[in-house]
């Protein structure tokens, strides 16, 4: 391979330049056609990995036919310029840029845009590389010419180019869509504040100006012409620059004093989907965008492109009228300090004005609509409703409401109920097509809705909301309920079956139900009836045609209606008790009685309609799968908020009335009796519905054990009693999911904190898995257990009492821990036993192991020296029959998906004994025995070490690639180097080696968290060792050491293997800058322990280098990266810190010309 | 194929069932199962419903554990499969035969001659090759519903 340097530095010969060009020609053309493309792409990487190859690619710029070869060219000065900056002359720096500029702009007309964009963004990139050292007067001759070039004096396409340089150089800027350059954020950083502080606003000036300078000619003309160009491109550099995140939009919120209560209305946690971002430019802004008129020319503007649509080249989608559009929904957002907080009429103007440009897109919406279903283009209707979004969400609801009232008879939260409710009538009558534009339409409206209703929930302050809001949001509730009723019962026959697609539906759902709630709950006096008496409608309907007509609809139509009551009347919890919505706990204040209080009365329905499952001829007819799911998810969601409030001093009567109605005083445990009920039907007599269970076990019983007041109760109750006898002794719910008999076992155990006395606690949960722990000890003493063992009936059995024993487990509580120890130590001995008998099992092996995590998990913190011996002993005792078995197995199977399911259960395996391994760790960080841990106990870390040295062998490196596994492996390596390195100092070498070659492994993965916790280790290995040996001791000792063995082979201690490899990475890899830190605090140590080492690299570097200056940089770097900024030789924090500066800097400095090729 | 089954019948374990029943809904991935006549491991099991508002069935993919072919089956989750005996046992390999044949040792002394040397490459030639070394070899036969094959080795080599 040729390389393209210029050898000697002096001017290349045309001959040589030429055949750079045509090498490059070469290259490119052949990638075009596919052929030997990795040689192609060699090539062109050559040119710009070489030295200096500035002046063959602007030969190549200038002189190539091929645009090809010309962007290579163009990509090629950019990435050597990159690299080569620090050492480049100020000159040439300079030259390549303007060289960049010139080119872009004498070749303003050519037909190639993208190297016109590549080459525009190359010298973009190139400025903002060089942007901290240039001096103001630098920088503005630059921009000189860019302002000549956009004002228009040298034409319409050398006006599009500046334009198009802009744009680049603002992208370029702005960090999220900057490209990365090797120096760390703080860089990128700085320029972001120079330029928004002294440029952006007049690339916004010299945008609108020559936006300005073209309106009329576009105006007056009735084609396209020229000009049009130039005001899209002026239009799009003014939205990008509209999207800069300001700086005073993430400092300003304590400025925001104004009664509009702009900026700080973003609410993080509100579920929308489309974006919407503020803008908040700050005061210096307000006369370029408020005060000039500046809004009125636009809507001007796009007012006579509409004029325009049926001209030649005008069209609602041509790119200048989306331009303009977005532009204009761009100021929509428009908000914060650049609106003066004493003058609320400019607001107020500013968003009128732009109100009245706007509501010609979206009203009167039935026409609109009935034209979009004619064939009209959607794209203004939903720019319209994106404007209402952004107003929304800048604007408080009262003042949303009253901004239209001065041109029309009605306020804008009425438009978007009308709007939304054409919408929806759109959505019924065409449910079937899909991606249709009234999906995006409904999105985005009620994306609205959520803005305006969000902080009214947040605040409760529905009151906030205008008479005329909740009528709007009432009727548009009634319809939306209309409309998914009409859905829910055409879908009702509808068999679909792709379950992928359904998860995903199914969370959509859920987050527009969310909003549904909002819109519902602003009404909340309306809808409560409403829902009421929906609900008694189709009881009445199942009542009647029950066994005499196909009442399938009716039931689906129960289903969504059970979803949308439930996201109404209460919120998600996500594992804490979520409280009565705002708006329900206000509303009905005056009704004191409980049996006319509406939300009384409709969850009293709802629950006696659940009520009738219970009834066998009632289910068998009514009470489909289906439906039953829905009804146990709303009791699931009903009872986390109502059932048994906890007491506190309730001041508002309604509010009394309605949480004391279901409190434990009152209603509650008669409803709690129901709920255990309907939930021990639903997993005894709905056999195999695996969701329908797994809603019972995971979001029933287990969120009603959570709160301790409620099993106070629940323990008492008869029903609760039959289900863990159930449970206990019967057969039925082995039918059961295993996973879902563990869920099940684990609420049962958990319920014991509602039982008063601790022994009884105990006691209960002996009752329950006693019979198990016998079974499962009295079928590993048989004889002929490997014979029965094999049975299928007995391995189901085995594995549901494994199951069971290990959700219990999971719920120790130090009352009830007592009790789960017993019955995990009585079978200790079995596991070993069916560990020997079930080798070939994989699926039992499993449950096995995990069984054993999670109860040493939940006991080790509890256990007492003596106990913890014996478990200690038991869990080596199963590491080593584990790795018995496994190592040196070959499997073999003639099917591959057999053998790749094989694989992934040796992985759980190895997953699984990694953890009892964590596990046992924690005892050293957590420990509550009696015993103060002084007393001589089972040294924790040295067992670790063994049971890692019985593990590690097991770990292929294929094994790997599995990432949680890797994970996992190398968190648990680097606690223990971290916190026991003196305990790696005693391994013996075989075990040691195995150690560190997975820490050589590590070291090169690509995931920086690995690298990360390698880096860690390092540190802790090298700094252990350091201090040890400045102590006097002996440290890792020969480990470090390096040995010498008898046939006169040295090998290298670990220590300066260690540094070479890290130096190695840190100056010719490639890494994440994120670990240049972890990278130091590992390479201190290392260079202090082996000082020696370091200076014969730190030689062998130097003489490597050939050129003498950049030799002579390399030994500045080296110099100052162990003297500067007073470094000693200690391992405090300080020093860590300088030397972290250091390397960072030394990094910058020389890895850009090391890694020359 | 049902001729092969005919014929390795009187030699199955006498007493046992060849299979049991079980809840379809019971029966998880990696578990067995009865496809088409054949013992199959399952490799993946999804649910659907009869309609949105019926009964719940499970769709089984599964691997036949002899010949590696795939099988699927559609069963209500209420009703019962049937679910395979599956036996492994370990022996020590004392001689491989020219015709192809093994010898095995079994616990009680006696040797086991019927077997053929499995038919998968890998597995031979480890097989073999381990066996010419003159290692100490342990091979794990898997037999159910009157088949038997050898499945896995395990060198616990001259060591112990």
């Amino acid at each position: 391979m040729q390389g393209f340097s210029e050898r000697g530095g002096g001017p290349l010969d045309l001959a040589q330049l030429q055949s750079t060009m045509h090498a490059i020609e070469l290259a490119c053309a052949s990638i075009q056609m596919h052929m030997n493309p990795a040689a192609a792409e060699a090539t062109i990487l050559s040119l710009s990995q070489s030295s200096q190859p500035y002046q063959a690619c602007k030969f190549i710029l200038e002189n190539s036919q091929m645009a090809n070869a010309r962007f290579q060219a163009a990509a090629a000065i950019r990435n050597a310029a990159i690299r080569e900056w620090g050492f480049l002359t100020s000159d040439d720096k300079r030259n390549l840029i303007s060289f960049c500029l010139c080119f872009v702009m004498q070749h303003a007309n050519s037909p190639e845009g993208y190297v016109q964009v590549k080459v525009s963004s190359v010298a973009a990139q190139l400025l903002k590389r060089g942007w901290l050292d240039f001096t103001a007067a630098e920088k503005e001759a630059f921009f000189n010419q860019v302002n000549q070039a956009v004002s228009g004096i040298h034409g319409v396409d050398v006006q599009f180019t500046g334009i198009n340089f802009l744009e680049s150089l603002v992208s370029e800027f702005s960090p999220s869509t900057s490209s990365a350059m090797g120096l760390p954020r703080e860089f990128h950083e700085q320029c972001r504040k120079s330029l928004e502080l002294n440029h952006l606003k007049i690339f916004y000036c010299w945008a609108r100006d020559a936006a300005l300078s073209v309106t009329n000619r576009i105006t007056e003309s009735d084609s396209a012409i020229p000009e049009v160009k130039v005001c899209t491109a002026a239009l799009r550099l003014m939205l990008q620059i509209l999207n800069w995140d300001f700086l005073s939009s993430s400092s300003g919120a304590a400025t925001s004093t104004s009664i509009f209560q702009i900026g700080g209305r973003q609410g993080s946690d509100s579920p929308k989907k489309s974006e919407c971002n503020l803008v908040q430019p700050g005061p210096a802004w307000r006369d370029v965008l408020v005060t000039s008129g500046h809004i009125g020319w636009l809507l001007n503007l796009y007012a006579a492109l509409r004029h325009k649509f049926s001209c030649e080249g005008y069209w609602l989608d041509c790119p200048i009228a989306v331009s303009a559009r977005k532009l204009i929904v761009q100021f929509c957002s428009l908000t914060g300090t650049i609106f003066p907080s004493d003058n609320p009429q400019m607001y107020e103007h500013h968003i009128l004005q732009l109100l009245s440009g706007i509501i010609q897109w979206i009203d009167p919406p039935d026409a609109v609509s009935k034209a979009i279903e004619c064939g009209k283009s959607e794209s203004e209707m939903l720019d319209g409703c994106r404007a209402l979004l952004s107003i929304a969400t800048v604007t408080t609801p009262s003042m949303f409401d009253q901004l239209l009232k001065s041109t029309r008879p009605f306020g804008a939260l009425t438009l978007l109920s009308t709007l939304m409710c054409e919408v929806v009538k759109i959505l019924m009558t065409n449910n079937s097509e899909e991606e249709a534009w009234s999906w995006e339409a409904r999105d985005i409206l009620l994306d609205a809705w959520t803005a305006i209703l969000v902080p009214l929930e947040r605040n409760g302050g529905y009151a906030l909301l205008p008479p005329e809001g909740k009528n709007a949001a009432a009727s548009l509730f009634a319809l939306i309920v209309e409309a998914e009723l009409k859905a829910a019962a055409a879908s009702a026959f509808k068999d679909d079956d792709d379950s992928d697609y359904l998860q995903a539906s199914i969370s959509a759902m859920d987050e527009r139900l969310s909003s549904y709630a909002l819109i519902g709950r602003a009404a909340i006096d309306v809808t409560i009836p409403l829902l009421s008496r929906l609900f008694s409608e189709r009881f009445l309907r199942l009542n009647q045609g029950r066994g005499i007509v196909d009442m399938t609809e009716t039931l689906e139509e129960l289903y969504s209606l059970l979803l949308i009551t439930g996201h109404v009347i209460a919120d998600e919890g996500e594992g804490e008790t979520p409280l009565v919505p705002n708006a329900i706990q206000t509303r009905f204040s005056d009704i004191v009685e409980a049996d006319k209080h509406p939300v009384i009365v409709l969850f009293s329905s709802v629950i006696r309609f659940a009520e009738q499952s219970l009834d066998p001829e009632m289910r068998q007819s009514v009470f489909s799968p289906r439906l039953m799911e829905a009804v146990i998810w709303f009791l699931a969601r009903w009872s986390c908020t109502y059932l048994m409030p906890p007491e506190e001093n309730r001041e508002l009567n309604s509010r009394k009335v309605l949480l004391g109605f279901f409190g434990q005083h009152n209603q509650g445990k008669l409803v709690l009796d129901i709920i255990v009920r309907i939930s021990m039907t639903a997993l005894v007599s709905y056999p195999g519905e695996k969701d329908l269970q797994a809603l019972t076990c995971y979001r029933l019983l287990h969120t009603l054990v959570l709160q301790k007041h409620i099993c106070l109760h629940i323990v008492a109750l008869d029903s609760w009693r039959d289900l863990a006898n159930a449970f206990a002794n019967g057969e039925t719910l082995f039918m059961l999911n295993t996973a879902h008999q563990r869920s099940l076992a684990q609420t049962l155990v958990r319920s014991a904190s509602g039982i008063r006395n601790s022994e009884s606690a105990n006691q209960y949960v002996r009752d329950l898995l006693g019979h198990m722990a016998r079974y499962l000890a009295e079928i590993s003493s048989k004889n002929d257990i490997k014979i029965v063992a094999q049975r299928p009936n007995t391995i189901l059995l085995v594995s549901c009492f494994l199951e069971r024993l290990r959700g219990s487990a999971s719920a120790s509580e130090p009352r009830t821990q007592k009790a789960i120890y017993e019955l995990g130590f009585s079978v200790l001995n079995s596991v070993l036993v069916l560990l020997e008998v079930y080798k070939h099992e994989s699926a039992v092996v499993y449950l096995l192991l995990k069984f054993v995590v999670a109860w040493v998990d939940g006991q080790i913190s509890y256990l007492e020296t003596q106990e913890t011996a014996v478990v200690v002993n038991f869990c080596m005792s199963l590491l080593q029959i584990y790795s018995s078995h496994n190592i040196g197995k070959i499997s073999l199977s003639l099917s591959n998906s057999l053998l790749s399911e094989a694989k992934t259960e040796k992985y759980k395996d190895l997953r699984a004994l990694l953890q009892l391994l964590s596990n046992l760790c924690s005892k050293d960080l957590v420990d509550f025995s009696s015993e103060s841990s002084e007393t001589q106990g089972t040294n924790i870390s040295q067992v670790v070490y063994y049971g890692l040295h019985i593990v590690t062998p097991l770990i292929s490196l294929d094994l790997l690639k599995y990432p949680k596994l890797c994970y996992d492996y190398f968190s648990l390596l680097s606690h223990l180097l971290e916190v026991y390195p003196e305990t790696v100092a005693q391994l013996n070498s075989e075990a040691f080696s195995q150690v560190l070659a997975t820490l050589d492994f590590g070291l090169h993965h690509q995931d920086t968290e690995i690298v990360d916790m390698c880096l860690r280790a390092l540190r802790a290995l090298a700094s252990y060792h350091y201090v040890e040996t400045s102590a006097g001791k002996v440290g890792l000792g020969s480990h470090a050491t390096g040995l010498t063995y008898r046939s006169g082979n040295l090998q290298e201690g670990i220590l300066s293997r260690f540094l070479r490899s890290l130096l190695q990475l840190l100056l010719f890899e490639d890494y994440s800058p994120d670990l240049v830190s972890s990278a130091a605090d590992a390479l201190l140590p290392l260079m202090l322990c082996e000082q020696g080492v370091y200076q014969r690299l730190v030689s062998e570097l130097i003489g490597r280098q050939t050129n003498p200056t950049l030799r002579s940089r390399l030994v500045n770097a080296l110099q100052s990266l162990t003297s500067t900024n007073h470094l000693s030789s200690t391992l405090d924090r300080k020093n860590y810190q300088i030397f972290r500066k250091n390397l960072k800097t030394f990094l910058i400095e020389v890895r850009g010309f090391l890694r020359t090729v | 194929m049902s001729d092969e089954e005919h014929q390795f019948e009187s030699k199955a374990d006498a007493g046992a069932s060849k299979t049991y029943p079980q809840q379809a809904g019971t029966i998880r991935k990696n578990g067995y199962i009865v496809i088409k006549g054949r013992p199959c491991k399952v490799v993946e099991v999804s649910t659907s419903k009869t309609g949105k508002h019926g009964h719940a069935k499970c769709h089984f993919v599964a691997i036949d554990i002899f010949n590696g072919k795939k099988l699927e089956d559609i069963v209500p989750s209420s009703h019962n499969c049937d679910v395979p005996h599956v036996n492994r046992t370990d022996y020590q390999l004392i001689d491989i035969s020219e015709d192809g044949f093994v010898s095995l040792l079994t616990d009680n002394g006696n040797t086991k001659d019927d077997l053929r040397l499995p038919t998968d490459d890998n597995l031979l030639t480890q097989i073999k090759d381990g066996f010419a070394e003159g290692k100490d070899l342990v091979v794990s036969v898997m037999s159910a519903m009157g088949e038997e094959q050898i499945c896995a080795l395990k060198d616990i080599g001259p060591k112990n």
